[in-house]
């Protein structure tokens, strides 16, 4: 970042003394402002804001890669395995009065990604926006967020399977309403090509539908509740997939301490066009994170999804713990131990340690 | 005679219903600090709600997405600026759809950009020194004299804003004004027989006052900028302490206090928490009152 005050220092130091007196009959005025030649690195204050935040991770399963099936980048089996898993590199700066732009470039062992480039309306009347470029589909909680959002260290189970193993993202663009009540209530509308979890090897047109409303249930205390809807084309229009979302978030925080809890759920069901709605599938998570003081963090999540294809049906549970340790907003260490109950009485044990730095541009502070 | 009753009637009924037709200006400031100068100067004129509040650390503000339908109808955006709401007020803004409060916007005013900021690197700037302001010290409103020109800047956009009521602007600015200076004597006389005493402050919070009091900062409770003090930090201000002949620590409350508990005991220095701002204590009501509490507890810990 470029430091604005120290560069106004350094006009002040460039202008010449102030030779001004009441006799002199061409009064200096303006002579005397700013360097001659203009301030050399003031083109630097227009580059956009640069931030990147690096992602490594140690990890260790009993689990076999089918038993695994679909987390990305799956562990070798009992063996501790060192991964760099992300490098995000982020740009982000105003274009026009009207217009802001974003760009998230992530280098990962899968190759260079564009995670999201878009365009976002600043000025849109009847309090619209429009979101449009590489977006994640406004669709779910957890699955819009970038890694070094993320509580855990990994996404639930049932979201990777159900929704995607990143979410759902895709060229295409997202029209959101706040609609005029006293609480935060979002309609979003959006039209995208994704990859959707059951079948990632081809785009899908997709339609995706989104209410989040927030109220606020004291000084303390924030309800979050949304609901969402995605209608996935793939070869012949009446071959449409539906998947739904419901997801839940509180959050208490006593506004003097650093100190906070959140609990936060989601539901997610998947109805595919040749399937009757009895066979649709079922799965969902449920967390509790507790942010003891500005160094440590402790959490659990519950999470059911569909078991790997090869158990053929059935149902997979996992529970995970962790526990995080800040040095600052810009490092985080964590351990994530899980334990997974697939079907036929099979279990195995994961363990994740991970480090995250940010480096550059202030990111805002996760909600 | 009943011609005349109806007539003045309905004028009555009239400027009953006239008068609350007239709108307030509705102002959204980032913390109360601001939103006290603002009532200075807006009266009742305006509107103003603060989106954090006194007793919060207003570098950890949350961006909780119900701020962001307060900032939808804000006629007027008052913000700190210098960095100080970098981590939750630029989604906000964005999420509001209010294209007049963006950075720039004809309805923004960030007070930062009418003072002069203290504090600024004179040297390399990198996060080694902590969670750094790297624009300027950013907690400017304590100071009389920046928040005498705050408070003008603010009066200006709003009779800009709401130019009917230009006047009123300016007279309650004059007001204001007046009053700084009356409470600002007061002030300096408390103070001025310990010109040159030094205190210990746990953050660079009072940075501007202690300028404007002749008073001075002996050392700091974080060892760097947003940092929490380690044992080994409290230790080494024993010494700083001793050498500067520092008789008090000022901690606002929201900060842990142990630190400065530790320091307590093995420095035989006083402990004084004070308000983070404009409603982090009941006393501290509007902004004569607040800066009265800091110029109270600076007056306790210098002797
Ligand atoms: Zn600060």
């Amino acid at each position: 970042m470029v430091n604005i005050a120290l560069l106004s220092l350094l006009v002040a130091q460039a202008a010449p003394p102030d030779l001004g007196s009441q006799a002199d009959p061409f009064p200096t005025g303006s002579m005397n402002v700013g360097a001659p030649g203009g301030i050399p690195i003031g083109k630097l204050m227009l580059m956009p804001e640069i931030a990147v935040v690096v992602d490594g991770a140690l990890g260790y399963t009993t689990l076999s890669t089918d038993q695994q099936e679909l987390i990305a980048g799956p562990l070798p089996q009992h063996k501790a395995w060192p991964m760099l898993q992300e490098v995000e590199l982020a740009f982000q700066a105003t274009v026009d009065p009207y217009i802001r732009g974003d760009v998230f470039l992530t280098f990962s062992p899968q190759g260079v990604e564009v995670e999201e480039a878009y365009l976002k309306t600043l000025s849109l009347p009847w309090s619209l926006q429009i979101k449009a470029g590489q977006i994640y589909s406004p669709f779910g909680r957890t699955s819009q967020l970038h890694r070094h959002q993320w509580t855990f260290v990994d996404q639930p189970v049932s979201m990777q399977r159900l929704v995607g193993a990143e979410g759902l993202s895709g060229p295409g663009g997202d029209l959101s309403w706040l609609a005029p009540l006293p609480w935060f209530a979002e309609v979003h509308l959006d039209y995208q090509a994704t990859r959707p979890g059951f079948d990632e090897t081809v785009q899908q047109l997709t339609g995706v539908a989104r209410l989040i409303q927030y109220f606020d249930l004291s000084d303390s205390a924030t309800l979050g509740v949304g609901l969402s809807w995605a209608l996935f084309q793939a070869e012949a229009p009446e071959q449409w997939k539906n998947l739904a979302g419901a997801d839940l978030y509180f959050k208490f925080r006593d506004p003097t301490s650093r100190s906070s809890v959140v609990l936060q759920g989601e539901l997610y069901g998947r109805q595919l066009s040749e399937q009757a709605f009895s066979e649709a599938r079922w799965g969902g998570y449920g967390q509790a994170v507790w942010r003891i003081d500005r160094n440590w963090e402790v959490g659990g999540r519950y999470d059911n999804a569909p078991a790997p294809v090869a158990f053929g049906g059935g149902t997979q549970e996992t529970w995970t713990a962790l526990g995080t340790y800040y040095t600052s907003e810009f490092f985080r260490l964590r351990v994530q131990p899980s334990l997974v109950l697939l079907p036929e009485g099979q279990t195995g044990f994961q363990g994740l340690a991970s480090f995250e730095f940010t480096i550059g541009a202030h990111a805002a502070h996760p909600f | 005679m009943s011609h005349l009753s109806t007539a003045l009637s309905v004028a009555f009924l009239l400027a009953a219903f006239a008068s609350p037709a007239r709108a307030a200006v509705n102002v959204v400031t980032t913390t109360e600090g601001l939103a006290a100068v603002v009532r200075e100067v807006g009266g009742d004129d305006v509107k103003v709600i603060a989106l954090s509040r006194g007793v919060q650390d207003p570098h950890f503000v949350d961006a909780n997405p119900s701020l962001a339908v307060k900032l939808r109808n804000a006629d007027l955006l008052v913000d700190v600026g210098m960095d100080l709401e970098i981590g939750w007020l630029p989604p906000l803004v964005t999420q509001s759809r209010n294209a007049a409060i963006q950075p720039g916007g004809a309805r923004r005013l960030t007070a930062g950009n009418f003072v002069s900021p203290m504090d600024l690197p004179t040297g390399p700037v990198d996060r080694s020194q902590g969670d750094i302001h790297p624009s300027g010290n950013p907690h400017f409103l304590t100071d009389p004299r920046r928040a005498v020109q705050v408070a003008a800047a603010i009066a200006g956009r709003l009779a800009e804003i709401d130019p009917g009521n230009a006047a009123h602007y300016r007279e309650r600015l004059q007001a204001f004004q007046g009053k700084v200076a009356a409470a600002g004597k007061g002030w300096k006389e408390r103070l001025a027989p310990f010109a040159g005493r030094s205190v210990i402050t746990q953050h660079k919070t009072l940075t501007y006052l202690l300028d404007w009091s002749g008073l001075k900062a002996a050392g700091y409770m974080e060892p760097k900028q947003g940092v929490a003090p380690p044992p080994s930090h409290v230790a080494s201000l024993v010494a700083v302490a001793k050498a500067a002949g520092v008789k008090g620590v000022l901690v606002e409350n929201y900060y842990d206090r142990r630190p400065a508990d530790q320091l307590r005991d093995l420095a035989g220095v006083k402990v004084i928490v004070i308000p983070g701002d404009v409603g982090g204590t009941k006393e501290a009501s509007d902004w004569v009152s607040y800066v009265d509490v800091l110029v109270k507890a600076l007056g306790q810990a210098v002797q």
